[in-house]
Parts: structure tokens; sequence; C-alpha cells
């Protein structure tokens, strides 16, 4: 263990793979972490109960859209769930882990380490940015695996009725709702991009994590009033609801593309401002 | 220190490449068009040859009528469905092949209306209210429209006014445009001198086919576009024939109606004993409609009251496009022309009774 | 940004070299004008109570924070322009342990270890564990470090330090939180270290624990650099005395001026009398004899030598922390 004895030094794993595996086992390795999946998968089981246990059929138009389907067709209950996760049950989740990204290393004190290993700056951003994009994939398979499995386990499974009308097989359902899974997860990566900004601004991971999730309701707040239409194509969250689309026959691909564009542009204008804030952020935690 | 500097770039580059892309984008899609020229006579022989069989595209509709903002939501909401068409902006989508075979797909909010027509077959379908309602068209009948609050198709509506172009009207060309990816001739109608609230009707004409893919209707009073509908995608490829047949899902309530009752579900405040009447032509006609308990249904609102104002002899629905006179005594008149000549009409319909 | 002035040749007999190193915090200047000179294969002792500027110039030295006006080099390379080729090489624990508590203490490790990108992921598990054995947490390896005490936290800081065989250490406050036992630990770890040609740089505000392991050191206060060199440079070679307890006071003051010695001051009573060195420093056993040959009856002798702290209170200005 003598000096000489260590390798030459390479250029290997520029890439920071093994940083990256790390950084997501140690995010699912945190009971918090689980803590967030399971109360997200909680949500569409709740749903399907209280359907369940309900005798009245609830009347068509009234409470979330689709509730009235779910005792019918047991695989609505996922589309319930995320219906009701996507405003802010999601948002909260991930507004938590991203403004844990950097604050919460600087807080426990690992920041230093992190960086003296050395992890590299900007390797450590888009590490942490990866894996709270792997989250945002995770809490929304969490509502959606949840909300088949519980749909299946207490109703009828049967064809699935699109907002347009026509019906499709349980295997195309099945293709659509990992569609609008993934069509979700897109939507949280612009505010995933807005919190890692926000952690690096911070060493408090919890003002970090509370500014995230407030961003999040201001912006659908913003999108709901009318004298700010002009504004409304530039908010993160303007098309967080527009996963509908893909439930028309054929699909209508428009709000995806759009919304890809639109966190896109998110996540470009916040990974510069993080990437700003972080390199020349003096490490004093 | 300028290491410091040097790692904002980033982030003071990317707005501006973002803003810059977002002024270019639009700038780039409406870059200059010139299409070979053509006499307005010509483009009209153009659109009157137009022999599109097949479709599928993304209709929008936005309307502008200077009206207030009207919740669509809440305890009026049936009566703000009523003017949904006056406001805020709409998009559907349609599909066509040939003359019978034709879906449009009125596209809400975490809702779809649908109407389907196959040969003889129509069916409507709305995705809110769980209800789907079977017709059968008599031979050579068109496709009914599809419910309140549909879009008129850019082709529909456009030869509205193209079938009435006549001495009345001033045909010009403007700028050729780019609509849905398409170049097209501009078609612009404007009226002669007269006492309308119209100030021009622009049409977009398709330079290959000759199909209208955007009109936009100009009051007088405003400088935006009162109403428009356009394609903001168009193909004219053969839709996929699954999309016109239609199996009611389960779960919703099918109703069967007879050939008669054209327009199922359709609303309009319109009874069997109150026909409208038009005096006038071209573009200040008024429709007259006689006092039926439609109407009287209608005012009672306080809707009503919201949006109208009272003036002699009745009150007054204005918007930039059109005035809505409701007499006193329950007729309507309705045209896109100043109070004055409602008035005046009310007048004169009350004479002759 | 002056050009370096010294008389070394830059980079190439240190592994720490600073010019001017200043560090100013709003209007407070934390670290003014240092100029750091950490020969290669020494084991440093960074002295200086707390709040002096010690644990800031380590920041800068590891570019965790950006200097306001100087140059670092660290082995040989600028910093920060470098740094992602020095770090590598450089093993440190700054300002206390940082850990995951909800991990264990081999979890840790091998989180850190995965963020250098030219650590061998091959070999992880292995050096995982040898780091642990070195600090003896191979038995607590698997234990949450929520469970740790600061003692072993700290020793698992180390631990992350030697994760891979470095040729420079920086060690801040290494001690804190240890017994005695293992402040022990620490200081044999750190000869051993420095015997397989690491430079060790330790900070502490604890002299006497270092103090023993050191043969450099540099005395920080209140952001300036107050004293570097050796050891014996430090100490003064003029600074022992001669402390003799003797009735036979004119015979004995009349040996020491034999011995070029001063009698600097009158001793407790009046058998006692303290001389200072002069030029040369004579053998005790050569002065004893001459004491006994001129007849002066010798009570007791004794060669006292100024220790470092006091060396570091005349320095400072102020003692040191003792109760830490």
């Amino acid at each position: 263990m003598s000096p000489a004895d260590r390798p030459a030094l390479s250029n290997r794993s520029v890439l920071g793979l093994p940083l990256l595996a790390s950084e997501i086992s140690v995010l699912f390795r945190r009971r918090r972490t689980w803590a967030m999946l399971a109360s997200l998968a909680l949500i569409p089981v709740l749903i399907a109960l209280a359907v369940r246990l309900t005798s009245s059929r609830p009347s068509t138009g009234r409470g979330p859209a689709f509730l009235d389907q779910v005792s019918q067709n047991g695989l609505f209950v996922s589309f319930v769930g995320l219906l009701v996760s996507v405003p802010l049950f999601l948002p909260l989740t991930v507004g938590v882990v991203a403004g844990d990204t950097i604050a919460g290393e600087a807080s426990a004190g690992t920041l230093r380490y992190l960086l003296i290993a050395p992890a590299g700056r900007v390797r450590l951003l888009v590490v942490k940015y990866v894996a709270t994009a792997v989250f945002c994939v995770a809490g929304t398979l969490a509502v959606a695996v949840s909300g088949a499995m519980i749909g299946a386990a207490l109703f009828p499974i049967g064809p699935v009725t699109l907002l347009s009308g026509d019906s499709i097989a349980v295997g195309d359902s099945i293709v659509r709702s990992l569609l609008i899974a993934a069509y979700i997860s897109v939507s949280l990566l612009g505010l995933s991009a807005i919190g890692l900004f926000i952690s690096t601004m911070t060493d408090v991971p919890v003002g970090a994590m509370a500014t995230t999730i407030v961003l999040s309701v201001v912006s659908q707040v913003l999108d709901s009033l009318p004298q700010l239409d002009w504004l409304h194509p530039w908010l993160f969250s303007h098309y967080w609801l527009g996963f509908a689309d893909l439930s028309r026959q054929p699909i209508l691909w428009d709000s995806f593309g759009s919304n890809l564009i639109l966190q896109a542009g998110y996540i470009l204008v916040f990974g510069a401002l993080a990437f700003g804030r972080f390199t020349t952020k003096d490490i004093l935690s | 220190m300028k290491r410091t500097w040097l790692k904002w770039m980033p982030a003071l580059a990317v707005p501006v490449l973002i803003a810059s892309v977002a002024v270019a984008v639009p700038v780039a899609a409406n870059a200059a068009v010139n299409l070979p020229t053509k006499t307005p006579s010509q483009v009209l022989a153009l659109a009157a040859g137009e022999k599109v069989t097949a479709l599928s595209g993304t209709l929008s509709q936005t309307s502008n009528f200077g009206l207030p903002e009207i919740p669509t939501t809440g305890a009026d909401a049936s009566a703000g469905s009523a003017i949904e068409l006056l406001t805020g902006s709409h998009t559907a989508r349609i599909f066509v092949d040939g003359s019978t075979k034709q879906r449009v797909q009125v596209l809400d909010t975490m809702a779809e209306r649908d109407m389907v027509r196959n040969g003889s077959e129509v069916w409507l379908y709305d995705s809110k209210k769980k209800t789907a309602a079977h017709s059968t068209l008599a031979a050579g009948a068109t496709s009914p429209p599809l419910t309140e609050g549909s879009i008129p198709t850019p082709d529909e509506f456009a030869s509205k006014f193209l079938s009435s172009v006549d001495s009345t009207t001033v045909v010009s060309l403007g700028d050729d445009l780019r609509v849905a990816g398409r170049t097209a001739y501009n078609l612009v109608l404007t009226p002669k001198a007269g006492e309308t609230l119209i100030g021009s009707v622009s049409i977009a004409v398709d330079s290959e086919t000759g199909l209208p893919l955007s009109v936009e209707v100009f009051a007088r009073s405003q400088e935006a576009p009162a109403f428009r509908v356009g394609f903001s995608t168009l193909d004219l490829g053969t839709p996929d024939a699954s999309l016109f047949t239609f199996t009611p899902p389960a779960g919703v309530t099918v109703m069967t109606k007879t050939p008669k009752a054209q327009a199922p579900q359709t609303e309009t405040p319109r009874n069997d004993t109150a026909k409208p009447t038009v005096s006038g032509t071209g573009w200040d006609a008024i429709v007259a409609l006689p006092a039926g308990k439609n109407t009287a249904r209608a005012t009672s609102s306080p809707l009503f009251a919201q949006l109208t104002t009272s003036v002699t002899g009745g009150r007054l629905l204005r918007t930039s496009l059109i005035n809505v006179l409701l007499t006193d005594d329950g007729r309507v008149f309705a045209g896109s022309v100043p109070l004055a000549k409602l008035q005046t009409a009310a007048a004169a319909a009350a004479a002759t009774k | 940004m002056t050009p370096v002035a010294t008389g070394f040749a830059m980079g190439t007999e240190f592994a720490i070299h600073t010019e001017g190193l200043t560090k100013r915090f709003g209007s407070q200047l934390a670290v003014d004008g240092v100029d750091l000179r950490v020969p290669v294969g020494s084991v440093f002792g960074f002295l200086g109570p707390n709040g002096s500027g010690k644990t800031t110039t380590i920041r800068l030295l590891l570019g965790l924070a950006s200097a306001t006006s100087g140059q670092i080099e660290v082995l040989g390379k600028r910093i920060p322009e470098d740094l992602r080729m020095v770090l590598p090489e450089v093993g440190a624990l700054v300002e206390g342990p940082g850990f995951y508590p909800y991990l264990s203490g081999a979890a840790n490790l091998h989180r850190l270890d995965t963020a250098d990108g030219h650590a061998t992921s091959a070999t992880r598990r292995v050096r995982v564990q040898t780091a642990l054995e070195r600090v003896g947490l191979s038995h607590a390896a698997g234990k949450k470090v929520k469970a740790y005490s600061l003692g072993m936290k700290q020793r698992l800081g180390i631990a992350n330090a030697l994760l891979t065989p470095r040729r420079l250490l920086v060690l801040d406050e290494p001690t804190n939180g240890l017994d005695p036992q293992g402040t022990r630990e620490v200081r044999s770890l750190i000869r051993s270290l420095a015997a397989e040609g690491t430079t060790v740089f330790v900070s502490s505000h604890l002299l006497a624990e270092i103090e023993q392991v050191c043969t450099d050191a540099a005395v920080m206060s209140v952001g300036r650099l107050v004293a570097q060199g050796t050891i014996a440079e430090l100490r003064g070679v003029g600074g022992a005395r001669v402390r003799l307890e003797s009735p036979d006071r004119d015979l004995a003051i009349a040996v020491f001026s034999r011995f070029g010695m001063t009698v600097a001051e009158p001793g407790a009573d009046a058998t006692e009398l303290i001389a200072a060195f002069g030029e040369k420093e004579p053998d005790p056993e050569v002065m004893v004899a001459a004491l006994v040959d001129a007849r002066v009856r010798v009570r007791s002798f004794t060669v006292d030598r100024p220790s470092l702290e006091q060396r570091f209170v005349d320095l400072t200005g102020e003692g040191f922390d003792v109760a830490g």
C-alpha cells in the first residue's frame, strides 16, 4: 500500500456509472424513499377500497374523472390513482427527493467527501439528477402498478373503454398504462431540475424540498388563471394532465411532444443554473 | 473573477437560446410563401374544384367575440356550454374517407365527444355523460351536426361564405400563407360598404387541392380575428377503416334516434312552432325568431342578465361579430349588423303582424 | 497574482505550496496571505487555536472553496485547475467525519469510493475491508453509522482517507473525539503511513497530541501563518537552559561562564540557578563533571528545553484550547 503501487491514473469511469449505481442504491436503501413509494402505492388502494365498500355507485361526473368506471373495470383504478396523484402527491415526493439531492449531502457532511473523492461537481450533479429521474419513474409506477393490482383483486377486469368510446383489449390497455406512466414521469422531470437547482442554493434540505413543492403548487395555480393565458404554455405543470390524450383513439401525440419539449427546456434552464451555482459554490458545510 | 463568470454563462445562454428558438420557429413557419401568381377568381375556382375525399387532421377553433370569460363549470355549467362556442378555444380531430365515412372527435379536458358516421349509420358518443346515440340516415342525407359546441370544419364554414359571394363582396388575395404545414392562397372576402359588423373573412385555400385550410372572420371593431377555425395538422391519406366502426362500450346508456330527429341531443333553442325567418340578404341579413318557451327559459338564466344590456325594446347581447336582440315580448333578432338595424327589423316585424 | 518568489523551486520538493493564499468571507479575512510549504515526506503539524483559519485553508487546498487571491500547488499541480488529477492521490478528513447515518460503515466507504472515478470497482470490496482493518473497525463494518460513537466515526473518516494508496493525507483534527488509546493509535497510524512515504498534513488545536509525530509544523493565528519550519527550528536552538540546584552559587557561575553561558535569572530560591546556553551547547555530562571538579555541590542538574507549547503561546498570544 505504498504510493508507488498506485496504478497509473486513467480516465476510467468518466461517465460515473459506479457512482450512479451507488447513488440509486443509496436512494433506494433509505427508509424515507420506501415510505414515500408506499404512500403513493396506497392512493389507488384507498380509492379502490372506497369504491368497493360504498354500495352506491358514484354518480356520473362526480368525483375524479373515471371514478365511476372503477367498479366496472379494475384497470381504471390505476388511471384514477394517477389522475389524483399528479397534481399533489407525485410533485410532493419528487420535491422531497429533488430538494434533498445536494442540500441533503451538504447537511450530512458527505458532500465534501464526495467532492474530495473526487466525484467531480458536474458529474455529481448529473448523477443526482438521473437518480431523481429514476425516482420519478419509480413513483409513477408505484401508483400504476399498485392500482392495477388492487383493481384486479377487487373488481372485474375487461376491455377498457377509451375516451373516444372505442374499447381495447387488456393487453393493449397495459401498453397504454405504461405510456401514461412514461408521460407522467416525463412531466416530473422539469420539477426535478428546479428542485436540483434549489438544492444547490442551500445546506438545509427541508428548505429546498419545501420551496420545490411550493413552486409546483404555484405553477398549477397560475395555470388555472385565465388572465395569464400567455404564460400557460411556459408553465412546467401545463401539460401534467395532458396524459388523457393517450387514451384517445388513435393516440393523440401532440401533448406528449409539447410536454417533452417543455420539460427539456426546464431541464436545460435549471440544469444550467444548477451548473453555474454548484461549480462556483464554496462548500463550507 | 473570470472563472466564476464563465460558469454562469450556460445559465445565461440557455434562456437566450430558448427565447430565440421561440421567436424563430413561428417566423420560420411563416416564412414568405411564394406561390405561382393567381387571380382571385382563379383561386375561387380552385376552391370550387376541391376534390379531397379522404383526410385526417386536427382542427383548432378560437373565438374572441369580446364577451366576458364565462365559467364553464359550476352551477351554470349548462348555460356555459350553450355559449361554449362563443368563447375560448377548442380542438377537434376529424377523419374523413369519402362522403359517407366520417368521424369527428371534440377533444375536451379528460373527456371527448365523438360523431362516427359509416354509411347511413351514425353514432354520437359523449364520454362525460356516458351516452351513445344511434341513428340511421336516409339515403343521401348529410351528416348531422355533432353536438352543441361542435366545431365546423373550415370546408363547411368557408362554403357558407363562398357560396354567397356576390356583388356585395370584394374578393381579393392577401399574402400567401402556410397552414398546417401546407402552402395556401389567402382569399380575402370584404363586404362592400354596408351596415355589417364583419370586417373581412380570410380563407386559406390549399394551393395543391383547393381545400380550405382555415377561415378567419375579422370584426370591424377588432384587430385580432373574432373567430378562427383551421387545421393545425392535416394528412390527406386515407384514415384507418377501424376508426369508422363504432360499438358502444359496456356501461353506457344507448339511445336510438329516429331518422327524423336528425340532430340527436341537440338542444338548440328551437321548437316546431317557431320557425326562423330571414330578412335581407348577404352580409347584413337578419334572422328573426318568434317568441317561444325556449327564449323564455333562456332569459330567466342569471347568466343572461350578466351578458346582456338593456336597450330600447328589449335586451341586447353584444359581440364584436353578431348582435342579438331579445325583445320584451320574447322575439329574437340576430345579425352581423348594428343594434339600430335589429330594432328597425323588430319594429317592422311587429307592424306586419 | 505575484510570481512565486522564494528560494525553493515551485512544485519540486513540496507536497503543498501556497503563495499569498487569501480567503475573504464578506469583510472578514479568514485566511490572510498564507505562504505554506509542506515538504514531501514530512509529517506536518498544522497548528493553531480554533477559528484561526486552519479548516478554511484545508478547504482551499482541496478545492472545496475557491481562494480570493493567491496560488496553490498540491503535489506539484495547480489548484483548482488540476483538481481532478490531484485529488485521487490525496486522502482527506475535513472538519469531522460525514457519513450517511442509515448506511453501515462498510456501505459508506463503498459509496464514497464509487465517487472516485479512478478507483477500480473490482477491488473495491477488498480495499474497503483493508481500510476498515487499518483503523480497527472491522468488527463494526456491518453496523449502521448512526449507532457509531464519535470516535468510531472519526476512525471511519480516517479509513475513508485510506481507501486507495495516497501520496498526501490531509487530516483535520484526526484525534477529535478519540480516547487516549485511540489517539495513540492514530499517532502510530500516522507514523506507519509516513514510513511508507506518504506526506501527512495534520491539523490540530491540541498540540501535545501531534507534537511527538511531527517532523515539521506551521502555526496559524487569526488567519495568518505566524511560524513554520522543522520542529527543531520552531523550538529554537538557543532556547534550552540549565537549571542547577546548589549552595555554591558563585563557583557555579564561574564554571558556567567558562562554557560561554550566562546566568539569565535568579532561581526560585537562593540555591537555584538558571543559565542560558551560549553559541554551543555542551553535553550535560561534561558540564556536570566540570561542576564537580570545581567543587560545586550539585544537588540537581537539568537541561530544560522550552516546550513547543510555550513557543506557540508566545506566537499566538493565547494558549491552546486544551479542553478541546
